[in-house]
């Protein structure tokens, strides 16, 4: 027994030799193995990085999506894959067709301001309420309106479904990613 | 919880990068003791630039780390082939005055890598050397033949 409670134990000659002279514990067939691995690692690292500068991870070509809503009222330009707590403009250009009594009203679903993360709309609405699990806002408008942007930041990862629709009109249903 | 999800995620991602840049010679840490150094400066600057600069994500981050060092540590002592995947295992580049083709080529060695190993052991020329070892850590090993 040493001191610190443990056994001793005889050494033994357990690291494999070379040439029965060199103990290097060389093994060429698990490192056989390990570069096939590695060679498969860094084809996926590539085509990861292809798609990140594609866009396919956001913020590149795929990301950007545009939807057309109903004619004369809308159209929304937004990422459809969005990346964790990383800002982001999803706007929505008005048509003719939306102003009523000199004001836009634009229902959005509740996943506008949480998990999208919605930090401010530009210009700021007039009003906005929180309505049918969602938030009215109404934005005073000219009869040529032009559009209004939401800065998103999402809080949290997933598929999140969001909702936009100026009442009496049909709604926009868009999908929107986000990247962890 | 993102900061720790995000830290064991950036912990074996790192290792696993590291591990597959290979070994260079002359290296002096393998690529296990690599990921600390590159890990916490990371999590350092995620910390300071990112949304939660507090001091709580940074001590938690940087102690998810040093427990998943000490985990995968200990995983690699009871686990010997869990080692191997991790650190690598050495390699004989030359053996009785006979390059190994093969690993020089996979591991992008020269000759003259290990020549100048050679000369660290007072070695005049290739042929003096009869072994050389790429060890785990990216070193190369001479043993000197017999005169």
């Amino acid at each position: 027994m040493s001191g610190a409670g443990y056994k001793t134990a005889p050494v033994e000659d357990s690291i494999s030799k070379v040439n029965d002279e060199l103990a290097v514990g060389a093994d060429l067939k698990f490192q056989r193995r390990w570069w096939f691995f590695e060679r498969c690692v860094w084809v996926l690292f590539l085509l990861i990085v292809i798609a990140d500068l594609l866009g396919c991870f956001g913020r590149g070509y795929f990301s950007h999506a545009a939807q057309k809503g109903p004619a004369g009222v809308m159209d929304i330009q937004y990422e459809r894959i969005e990346r964790f707590s990383t800002p982001s403009i999803l706007t929505v250009h008005f048509g003719p067709n939306a102003v009523r009594d000199g004001q836009i009203k634009l229902w959005a679903s509740g996943s506008l301001v949480k998990p999208l993360g919605n930090q401010r709309v530009i210009p700021a609405p007039s009003s906005s309420v929180l309505e049918n699990g969602g938030v009215l806002y109404t934005f005073p408008a000219s009869p040529h309106p032009s559009s209004v942007e939401f800065a998103l930041e999402p809080a949290t990862f997933g598929a999140f479904p969001l909702t936009l629709q100026v009442p009496g009109t049909d709604a926009v249903n868009l999908k929107i990613y986000v990247m962890p | 919880m993102y900061t720790i999800i995000h830290a064991i995620l950036g912990y074996l991602f790192l290792l696993l990068t590291i591990r597959v840049l290979s070994r260079r010679p002359g290296g002096q840490l393998t690529p296990f003791e690599f990921v600390i150094v590159f890990l916490v400066g990371g999590v350092i600057i995620l910390s300071t630039t990112g949304n939660d600069r507090s001091e709580t994500n940074t001590v938690c981050a940087v102690l998810t780390i040093g427990l998943m060092h000490r985990s995968v540590s200990g995983l690699k002592q009871r686990f010997p082939k869990l080692g191997a995947w991790i650190d690598g295992t050495p390699l004989v580049l030359l053996k009785d005055g006979e390059w190994q083709e093969e690993v020089m080529k996979q591991m992008r060695i020269q000759d003259t890598d290990v020549m100048a190993a050679g000369r660290l052991k007072s070695a005049k020329s290739l042929s003096e050397i009869k072994y050389a070892v790429l060890e785990r850590n990216g070193g190369i090993s001479i043993i000197k033949a017999k005169k």
